[in-house]
């Protein structure tokens, strides 16, 4: 290859890796290697991909979980991606699995997802354990009064997962999300999802800090016994 | 006609004891207080007419439950104790009033007595365009209130 020629091509592959994520850091190489972004999307500027968005994983995940789950990726979202052309017709176009990261790819990507945010400052929110009495409450509110259970995985009292596959499982959303944002999903999950499937609730912020604490405390067993 | 309404209601009491799921109604602290919405007025459905936003409305968020073709048979039906109305036959919608069917849009199927697997709507969608669901599901079911 002419040397101008190459010249020309390495400036175009810096121009497309960071030139356009206004804001945002550019992504890393690895993102592009690994095709990431042919699903994902990791900038809110990019048109509209399947999967789900990741500009906001600095906000939304745990990191340990996320460094987890790259590794060893597991099924979050049973009836595939809601934005996958094959949702409402249980025949999701992306049927997995997931591709998977070495350990040293993992930590390297889960380092630039964490770096991703569009909350500013959002103060800890330290949410006390909820008593049993509370918790029965807040179940009751889950399964009976907003229907959540009908779109999302939960534990029925033998802990088994139970409910509809409509929305992300939350059986591990303990481990895998943070408080700080299930609170402010649940508050307005637009500032996410612009257009979701999922209802939007009035909560009072009694409600809206129970909820978060009921969700919280859905943890899987730890695999390794 | 008396054993049909006896079905009815005993279905209806099971709906608002059960939960979405069954081992919701073992555990009974008494029920929290919801916000109930304002009274509605007498919805006129004619005067909402099915638009393609109405059957976009329909797609984007009931048929993940209704099914794309309103059948009852959506992604997660298979999932719940109660099926999701099937909004293609007549024979149960016709004994429903627009009204009816409005509330359970707009507030979901605890405030009309059916089963809470009916999420509400209400703070998802504007009047109209419930107006408008309600429309839709009577060109589905392809019935009037009797
Ligand atoms: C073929 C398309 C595709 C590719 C390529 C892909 N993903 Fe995914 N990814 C998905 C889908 C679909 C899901 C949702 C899976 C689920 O919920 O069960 C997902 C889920 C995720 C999640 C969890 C998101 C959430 O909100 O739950 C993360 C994090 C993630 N992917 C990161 C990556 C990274 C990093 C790469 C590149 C190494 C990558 N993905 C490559 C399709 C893809
Ligand atoms: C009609 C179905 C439906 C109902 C009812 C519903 N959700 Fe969701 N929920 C979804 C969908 C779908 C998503 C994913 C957003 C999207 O892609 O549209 C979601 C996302 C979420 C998330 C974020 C999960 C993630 O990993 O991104 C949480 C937390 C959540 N819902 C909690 C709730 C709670 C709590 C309730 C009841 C108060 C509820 N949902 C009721 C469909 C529903
Ligand atoms: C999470 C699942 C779910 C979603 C999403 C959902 N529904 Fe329903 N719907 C149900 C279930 C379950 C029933 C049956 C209730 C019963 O028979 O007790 C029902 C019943 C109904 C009824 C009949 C009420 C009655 O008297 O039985 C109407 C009307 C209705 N839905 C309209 C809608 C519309 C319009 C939407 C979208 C805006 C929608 N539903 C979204 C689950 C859902």
């Amino acid at each position: 290859m002419e040397t101008p020629k190459k010249i020309f091509l390495i400036g175009l592959f810096f121009l497309t890796a960071g030139g356009w994520c206004i804001g945002a850091e550019a992504s890393p190489a690895l993102v592009q290697e690994k095709q990431c972004d042919t699903c994902h999307r990791f900038s809110k500027n990019d048109a509209i991909k399947s999967a789900p968005d990741l500009f906001f994983s600095g906000d939304k995940f745990q990191k340990e979980w996320l460094e987890n789950f790259l590794k060893r990726p597991g099924t979050i979202r049973l009836a595939g991606p809601t934005r996958d052309p094959g949702f409402l017709k249980g025949k999701p176009q992306y049927t997995g699995p997931h591709p998977a990261l070495n350990s040293k790819e993992a930590r390297q990507i889960t380092d630039h997802l964490m770096s991703l945010k569009t909350l500013k400052d959002l103060a800890p929110l330290e949410l006390p354990e909820l008593s049993k009495g509370a918790r029965v409450r807040v179940k009751i509110l889950f399964e009976r009064d907003y229907s959540c259970i009908a779109c999302h995985q939960s534990y029925n009292l033998a802990r088994q997962p139970r409910g509809g596959i409509s929305g992300p499982s939350l059986i591990d959303a303990g481990r895998r999300l943070r408080t700080e944002w299930v609170y402010q999903w649940l508050k307005n999950p637009k500032q996410f999802v612009p257009q979701g499937r999922m209802p939007l609730y009035a909560f009072d912020e009694e409600t809206l800090r129970k909820m978060t604490q009921y969700i919280m405390s859905h943890k899987k067993e730890p695999e390794n016994k | 006609m008396n054993r049909d309404l006896i079905l009815i209601l005993g279905v209806a009491l099971m709906a608002i004891l059960a939960g979405c799921e069954p081992d919701a109604a073992d555990e009974k602290p008494s029920p929290p207080t919801v916000a109930s919405a304002p009274s509605v007025p007498s919805p006129t459905p004619r005067m909402y007419p099915v638009t393609a936003a109405t059957r976009e409305t329909y797609q984007f968020y009931c048929a993940q439950c209704h099914g794309t073709k309103g059948h009852g048979n959506g992604i997660n039906a298979p999932y719940l104790t109660v099926p999701p109305r099937d909004h293609t036959k007549a024979d149960y919608l016709e004994t429903r009033t627009d009204e009816h069917l409005f509330t359970a849009i707009q507030q979901g199927g605890l405030a009309v007595g059916r089963a809470p697997c009916m999420p509400s709507w209400q703070h998802t969608l504007d009047e109209n365009t419930m107006h408008s669901l309600v429309s839709y599901i009577r060109e589905l079911c392809q019935c009037e209130a009797l």
